[in-house]
């Protein structure tokens, strides 16, 4: 039994004052940034891991045994896949019971898996697993092709690995876009899909490739797949435009698949000589942050970026992501 | 059973079995481009491979064929046994003209008098005989009159485009106006049945025709031509059913009249063939149909069909086509097939800019001896990008398919066309030797190309070239502006080795109206005559590992290396 003297009573606020007081010095978050992305994270809770809150950024490289072969590549995928949502605090973060929750990978080319023109497809399906078990209530996934949709979705492998997932598949249909606002620096309105925004969370999956006109394309150029209309125009001032839809999109989580880049003659690709093993996944809240990293994977370097530094001057995160709350793990 | 029971009930198989070859083939039709990525089944060919005049239209003009053409010669042979079988129970277009002679009676109030046969019947011989003359000279004319041809092209590029397009406008219409009443939506209703209609009945994205119109009309006179004589175009236009008439003079089933007759003429009246019935020494055995309907109307029972030797002649009815009529017919096919050669691109002389055909198609000659103007390629054609001519390959090309770059680009990953040819004016290639093909070469119009006379980035083009290596390079400049300040602009160029002409470049290009990056059949690799690049030079860019391969593109090569036949 505990004794109510006065003694007892200090001794016990003086603890509890000091566990408050050191809570934020403990935490890993600095104080200081204050990026959109914050605003926009949902409310904070721990990871069920009890990793801590508030992580931004995850880069998971595989260090287990060499994968070949097919279903080698898939535990490659699934695991680095899961480990990065899993260090973020898991897909419960982004997702809420009863979601709708859009899926967009890149898979706008008529390219096989292995030619990395396309988001890895069992990245794809993982994350669609993932989104159900907690407790989503549908998974789509889509993107407005580059070539022909019926083409691309089963070139990609995507269609069949999302279907095995539970997730459902969705062709975009050309007469559905609407005009939205934009409201940004070069976009005042533009058509957009409302199936995907109007999706309770959209998971952006882009892969990292070499990119003739932008260098490279990470996360935001990976945006243009829920727009329609007369997108080649964007082209004239991409790295404003593609600003203006990252903002629209209010960016929540980022999947970079870096499992396989493609290092030449992107964004189609089609040479297998281009295509670049670097089995490494990155996940995380700060879309700057990533598209700086995937950047430095095809051996550029992000101050270098129209991309990544018009992101930086929008506000749209912190392209110094070494700053941010990182954490770097490996998978086997 | 007395005739007139077995007569109606076989009638009625009739109907059904037409109903299932009318059905069959809008099936077909349907499963021509449904799944992309499996190779096409061979059943997509099954009404071109049953009609004998396409193979033997080819095989006059080239001497080959793709394949032995046995489901025509069981046509030919059911044919020379039962009569024209084929026109009354199978062809899916009889089966159209079938029903629309049907509606004859709600839409004239006048009853259908007795129809006996006239001579003009004999004019689908004469037709016969002109195309078949013009084979012979090595024209391919057949498959513009041909009623497989015809029934695929008007459907394809007309019917079926149609009636996607009325539905999808309707639901899309509905879905970006969204009428509603409090929180009942239209919309809600109608998403539904059109993503039904558009995911299983239409199965991919409509599509546009360019002349689609000019086809809709005359197929739609065609049909309508019933509503004045019933299968008006089986009994006078059809060049089949010219064949399938010379075939049988003498058929082993054969309608036989018995005393008694009361010369009623109901028979007659029923008769869709105006093949006399009702005359029991003139019935016509090359005009008969074999549709029963004659017996199953006779209420006296004192008609009906018989098996008998085929050695005597059925009746008197012969024939009968004037020499003087068939020669001036042969004389008009040949002197058609002068009458296409004599514009300069028929000879080769000029190459069209614009006539840029599908992958693995022959040279221009050769080309045309075999297309049949059936549209299926247009039909598998994932992008739409494959268009009916109208005169860019003279008349002789009409209604071929031609790569129109702005509508719909070729697929690097596809090589479907050649596939599904009935006839192989496009040759089947493996994928590999199909992305070595050059339909044409890209040319930028430097007078619109944003970063030439823009002074702005782009560069779309570049970024969607297929090729491993790209065909569209850039070389940075420095550019002045206006202002006398300096910008540095990406400037793109066509390495013309690697470009295959594939389109998709002027299909993305920015200006829709006419891109600032176009493909002309310049460089094809099926016509040596058209080529203005020497392959392999240093120039601008490194020369590629390898150079496409040659197959001899002259007009009149008669040793072209293609596997499938000469000529």
């Amino acid at each position: 039994m505990v004794r109510h003297t006065r003694r007892e009573f200090l001794k016990r606020t003086a603890m509890a004052g000091g566990a408050l007081a050191a809570g934020p010095l403990m935490s890993t978050v600095p104080f200081g940034i204050a990026s959109a992305q914050e605003s926009a994270a949902p409310p904070v809770a721990p990871g069920r891991d009890g990793s801590a809150p508030l992580l931004q950024m995850c880069i998971a490289r595989w260090k287990g045994a060499s994968a070949a072969s097919p279903d080698e590549m898939k535990t490659l995928a699934t695991k680095l896949t899961e480990q990065a949502v899993a260090t973020l605090g898991g897909m419960n973060r982004f997702v809420k019971r009863g979601d709708v929750v859009w899926v967009k990978p890149n898979m706008a080319w008529d390219r096989a898996p292995e030619f990395a023109a396309n988001t890895n497809p069992d990245v794809v399906a993982t994350l669609v697993r993932l989104c159900l078990d907690a407790g989503a209530k549908a998974v789509k996934v889509g993107d407005k092709t580059c070539n022909e949709d019926k083409k691309s979705y089963p070139s990609s492998g995507i269609e069949a690995a999302v279907k095995a997932a539970g997730g459902e598949i969705v062709y975009i249909d050309d007469g559905r876009f609407k005009e939205m606002a934009i409201n940004g620096q070069r976009l005042d309105k533009w058509l957009v899909y409302p199936d995907i925004v109007e999706s309770d969370l959209v998971i952006n999956v882009p892969i990292a490739k070499h990119h003739s006109i932008s260098k490279v394309t990470v996360c935001m150029k990976n945006y243009m797949g829920v727009a329609g209309g007369q997108r080649g125009q964007w082209h004239q001032d991409l790295a404003t435009c593609l600003c203006d839809i990252t903002r629209f999109m209010k960016p929540r989580i980022t999947v970079v698949d870096a499992i396989r880049i493609l290092t030449g003659n992107g964004p189609t690709g089609g040479n297998i000589a281009d295509v670049k093993r670097l089995d490494t996944i990155a996940a995380g809240t700060d879309v700057v942050g990533l598209e700086a990293f995937g950047t430095e994977l095809l051996g550029c370097r992000p101050e270098e970026s129209k991309m990544v530094t018009a992101a930086q001057k929008a506000e749209l995160g912190q392209m110094d992501y070494r700053k941010s709350a990182l954490r770097e793990i490996e998978v086997a | 059973m007395n005739s007139k029971r077995r007569a109606t009930l076989i009638v009625w198989v009739r109907r059904v079995v037409q109903a299932a070859c009318l059905s069959l083939f809008v099936v077909l039709l349907h499963a021509v481009h449904v799944n992309d990525s499996a190779p096409p089944s061979p059943w997509l060919k099954f009404f071109f491979d049953l009609d004998p005049l396409i193979p033997i239209g080819t095989w006059l003009s080239v001497h080959s064929l793709p394949s032995f053409p046995w489901l025509a010669l069981i046509t030919l042979i059911a044919t020379v046994l039962l009569g024209r079988v084929f026109c009354g129970w199978v062809c899916p277009l009889g089966v159209v003209h079938n029903a629309t002679s049907w509606l004859r009676k709600y839409v004239r109030k006048t009853p259908h008098p007795r129809d006996n046969w006239t001579r003009w019947q004999r004019g689908k011989y004469y037709l016969l005989a002109g195309l078949l003359v013009m084979a012979v000279f090595g024209s391919h004319w057949i498959g513009v009159f041909d009623p497989m041809s015809l029934l695929f092209r008007a459907t394809a590029a007309a019917v079926y485009p149609g009636a996607q397009y009325v539905v999808e406008d309707a639901a899309t219409d509905v879905y970006q106006s969204d009428p509603h009443v409090g929180s009942l939506h239209l919309k809600a209703v109608t998403e539904p049945v059109y993503r039904f209609m558009r995911d299983t009945v239409f199965g991919r994205k409509g599509q546009t025709f360019d002349g689609g119109a000019l086809i809709l009309v005359l197929f739609a006179g065609i049909v309508l031509l019933n509503l004045y004589k019933n299968r008006f175009w089986c009994r006078y236009v059809c060049p089949l059913g010219g064949l399938l008439g010379v075939c049988s003079p003498r058929p082993v089933m054969r309608l036989v009249n018995t005393p008694g007759c009361t010369g009623c003429g109901l028979c007659a009246m029923k008769c869709p063939a105006a093949a006399n019935p009702d005359k029991p020494g003139d019935w016509r055995s090359t005009e008969c149909f074999g549709c029963w309907n004659c017996v199953a109307t006779c209420n006296k029972g004192v008609i009906d069909f018989k098996f008998k030797s085929p050695l005597p002649a059925p009746s008197s009815a012969r024939l009968d086509l004037s020499k003087r009529a068939l020669l001036s017919a042969g004389a008009g096919g040949l002197a058609g097939l002068v009458a296409f050669r004599l514009s300069p691109q028929s000879q080769a002389r000029s190459y069209n800019p614009v006539l840029v055909r599908p992958p693995g198609a022959r040279d221009e000659r050769a080309f045309l001896q075999r297309c049949l103007q059936c549209g299926v390629c247009m039909k598998a054609c994932p992008t739409n990008g494959l268009q009916p001519t109208l005169f860019e390959a003279g008349l002789e090309g009409i209604w071929t398919p031609v790569l129109v770059s702005r509508i719909g680009y070729c697929e690097y990953n596809c090589n479907l066309c050649g596939q599904v040819c009935p006839t192989q004016a496009i040759q089947p290639l493996p994928l590999g030797e199909k992305q070595k093909i050059k339909l044409g070469l890209a040319t930028f119009d430097t007078g619109r190309c944003l970063p030439y006379a823009y002074n702005r980035e782009c560069m779309v083009c570049e970024e969607h070239c297929p090729t491993p290596k790209k065909a569209i390079y850039f070389i940075i400049q420095d550019l002045k502006t206006r202002d006398g300040e300096t910008i540095t602009l990406k400037q793109p160029y066509v390495d013309p080795d690697l470009c295959i002409g594939c389109g998709i470049c002027e299909y993305v290009c920015v200006f829709k109206d006419q891109a600032a990056i176009r493909v002309t059949s310049a460089n094809e690799t099926r016509h040596s005559g058209n080529r203005p690049i020497l392959p392999g030079l240093p120039g601008l860019g490194p020369a590629p590992a390898e150079s496409s391969p040659e197959p001899a593109g002259d007009p009149y090569a008669q040793t072209q290396s293609n596997p499938y036949g000469s000529r």
